[in-house]
């Protein structure tokens, strides 16, 4: 069987994907997505093990409706930026709203969602998405 | 009152239901069959969205289980998980829900499969591990998105939607105890689904009285009889709900009055969500139960068999609450599609 997905890097990703697990350089700041000795940014080898919180504020949106290859069967779908209370902004898919729901601003929360999947043999990869937080 | 407890020390820590955000109307698929007439099984039914499956919602439930619970996931000895619909036929929903989740990789995984009973298994199976001593505190989840062939009667009802439960020691701040649990299961040809068939079939002859009715009543009446409670000592009842009547037949013919049925009946407006909907009417009690008032649920999975607890709700209950969305809150969300999105959605278009 052939796999479309770097299988070993899907799996190397999934602290940060189930539960915003991040490396945090104690000297930059720089947040690194997977796990890293030495910061990308400065060189730094004091990095921190930490997760991000699990709510954020809406910074911007935009609709995709021409999909790269794997994301076909979901377009169109909503890609924004979303920025945690430290500061740190992160790329995210929007989900469970449809985009004149959004609003610039509004509080957004982390849910595990299915990303996409390599055709109906392969794997499915699952990861955060944000949808207006539910209170 | 009773001389027989069966389950001693052993309580719900914290519980959390979901739902998608979609639905479709049962009018909305019998305009599409021809089948406007007649009487449609539910009103309405959730529908999961394109990025939605068991385990995802799985996810969703449990979180909220855990943030009423106010436990560190670590402290998380074991986490089950009952459902039809699990992604893979072989992979572990499990291993991925408790990853999301943050548990420590030292733990009890399973993943069950029983129709509609595997979530209140699920719940079993942790009960006993609390109750040995093998793990502090477990999850058990209940988790479907259930396919129905189009055009077939359980497409009005086969629906999306999980519950979750911490259990673990009982303690002072525990939102109910377990007091009893009794099963009852036999072979049973209601339903069913072959290995590599995208859909199940079913035989009406065996759907109600000798698969449904049977084995719920059984195993109701078992806890009657073998723990010496009485109909009269409970103040909730919620059953498996297949359909918006069955639970009211079951009633009946216990001489139970609705009144204290209605309260766990969701199939009307979310359809028949399988290994979660007696759990997911669980949560929905727990939602609006008072401190010492006693509930019995009894789920009922084809093929058969029914598992049956008693539980007293305890005064942990009236903080917990507050600590995750309600149901009703999620169930505000109801966003209605029509059958073409809906097709989209239960990915039954191959291109
Ligand atoms: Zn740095």
């Amino acid at each position: 069987m052939v796999f479309r997905f770097r299988i070993p890097s899907h799996w190397r990703a999934k602290p940060f994907r189930y539960r915003l697990i991040v490396y945090r350089c104690e000297d930059c700041g720089m947040v690194h997505q997977y796990p890293a000795i030495i910061c990308r940014k400065c060189r730094s080898t004091r990095l921190r093990h930490t997760q991000l919180p699990q709510t954020a504020k809406l910074l911007s949106f935009t609709v995709v409706r021409q999909a790269p290859v794997g994301f076909e069967e979901l377009a169109p779908y909503i890609v924004g930026v979303v920025e945690f209370e430290d500061g740190t902004r992160l790329v995210t898919q929007l989900t469970d709203c449809e985009p004149e729901e959004l609003k610039i601003g509004m509080e957004v929360e982390a849910v595990v969602r299915k990303i996409t999947q390599d055709g109906p043999s392969g794997l499915i990869i699952y990861g955060f998405k944000f949808r207006p937080r539910i209170v | 009152m009773r001389d027989l407890v069966k389950i001693t020390g052993i309580a719900i820590h914290g519980y959390g239901g979901y739902v998608p955000r979609y639905r479709i109307k049962s009018e909305e698929i019998a305009r599409v069959w021809g089948k406007g007439e007649g009487e449609l099984p539910v009103k309405e039914k959730t529908v999961n969205n394109l990025d939605e499956d068991t385990i995802t919602m799985a996810i969703e439930a449990a979180k909220y289980a855990i943030a009423r619970a106010e436990i560190d996931p670590k402290k998380i000895g074991a986490v089950n998980i009952g459902s039809e619909s699990h992604p893979y036929a072989v992979k572990p929903s499990g291993t991925i829900v408790a990853e999301a989740l943050g548990t420590s990789p030292s733990i009890f995984s399973a993943d069950f499969e029983f129709a509609c009973k595997a979530g209140s298994e699920a719940m079993q199976m942790i009960i006993g591990l609390v109750g040995s001593g093998m793990i502090e505190y477990g999850i058990a989840i209940g988790s479907d998105t259930a396919q129905g062939r189009p055009g077939d009667a359980l497409e009005y009802t086969a629906a999306a939607g999980a519950a979750a439960f911490v259990i673990g020691k009982t303690g002072n701040n525990v939102a109910a105890e377990f007091e009893a649990s009794k099963s009852y299961v036999t072979d049973m040809p209601d339903f069913w689904r072959r290995d590599y068939e995208r859909y199940p079939v079913h035989t009406s002859r065996f759907t109600g009285e000798p698969a449904y009715f049977h084995h719920t009543l059984s195993a109701i009446n078992a806890l009657m009889e073998e723990d010496g409670y009485k109909l009269s000592d409970f103040d909730y009842f919620i059953f498996h709900q297949p359909n918006a009547k069955f639970p009211y037949v079951a009633a009946k013919m216990l001489g139970i009055p609705i009144q204290k049925v209605e309260p766990g009946m969701l199939s009307h407006i979310i359809g028949n969500t399988y290994s979660a909907c007696s759990l997911l009417g669980l949560v929905k009690v727990l939602d609006e139960a008072k401190p010492g008032q006693r509930i019995l649920i009894t789920s009922y999975g084809s093929g058969a068999g029914s598992d049956s607890f008693v539980l007293k709700v305890c005064e942990g209950i009236i903080e917990k609450r507050q600590k995750a969305p309600t149901l009703a809150r999620l169930l505000q969300r109801a966003t209605y599609i029509d059958y073409a999105r809906y097709l989209r959605h239960r990915d039954k278009i191959r291109v």
